[in-house]
């Protein structure tokens, strides 16, 4: 009965985790700032309901959990970078607030824009 | 598990992949569109995972943890096709040098 509940309310815990994470990929300004919400806040939730489906499920449902997990963990930060990096290279501006490029780059929304003539 | 939240659930989870797709198409850049598909494929495991639970079946996670794989290998590979124009850089240093620390 507790294991039942348990698994009803880490379900909910992870829907509301996947659509905050969707409602910022959507909502936010820039590429900068979508990835937070897409790359962390989604993959939290799916995590959150494959442990809901691991406190009622069988052994080999259990340990196919436990690796989709994992793979999760250690893909979503190579590809986000990979991600947040070609948007660097792209040369894509700042757009939310209070923004610093401590590359040097020119990139951050204080900036002054870049000039055509450069790279 | 009861009834109500697990088609609850599915309701929800369709409306969130919904969203996610009208989002890849409305994507400005294609490093959005690609960051959005990455999204998409996510709701879709966490699809199967839900179904796979409910029905006490196997089958649809090994689906899930095959899906898991291509989209982090799509995604790597098309986002730096698209900021590189190759996916695997050349050994030399003098690629992107002029182009910031990264």
């Amino acid at each position: 009965m507790i294991r039942d509940s348990l698994t009803d309310i880490l379900m909910v815990v992870g829907l509301v985790f996947m659509t905050l994470g969707i409602y910022g990929m959507i909502q936010m300004p820039d590429i900068y700032t979508r990835l937070h919400a897409a790359s962390k806040s989604v993959v939290l939730g799916v995590i959150t309901l494959a442990i809901s489906s691991m406190i009622v499920a069988d052994q080999g449902i259990v340990m196919r959990l436990i690796l989709l997990s994992v793979l999760l963990l250690i893909t979503t930060p190579v590809s986000s970078h990979a991600i947040g990096r070609g948007a660097f290279l792209h040369q894509e501006r700042m757009a939310s607030p209070g923004t610093v490029d401590e590359t040097g780059g020119g990139l951050a929304g204080d900036d002054p824009p870049t000039p055509p003539w450069r790279m | 598990m009861s009834d109500t939240i697990f088609y609850t659930a599915m309701i929800w989870m369709t409306c969130l992949l919904l969203t996610a797709a009208v989002t890849v198409i409305r994507a400005r850049t294609a490093l959005a569109r690609i960051l959005a598909l990455d999204a998409l494929s996510l709701v879709l495991v966490a699809l199967l995972v839900l179904y796979s639970t409910t029905t006490g079946t196997s089958y649809y996670l090994d689906a899930a943890l095959l899906l898991a794989m291509l989209s982090f290998l799509s995604t790597l590979a098309a986002a730096r096709y698209s900021s590189e124009g190759r996916v695997f850089s050349r050994a030399t240093p003098n690629a992107s040098s002029n182009r910031g620390p990264l």
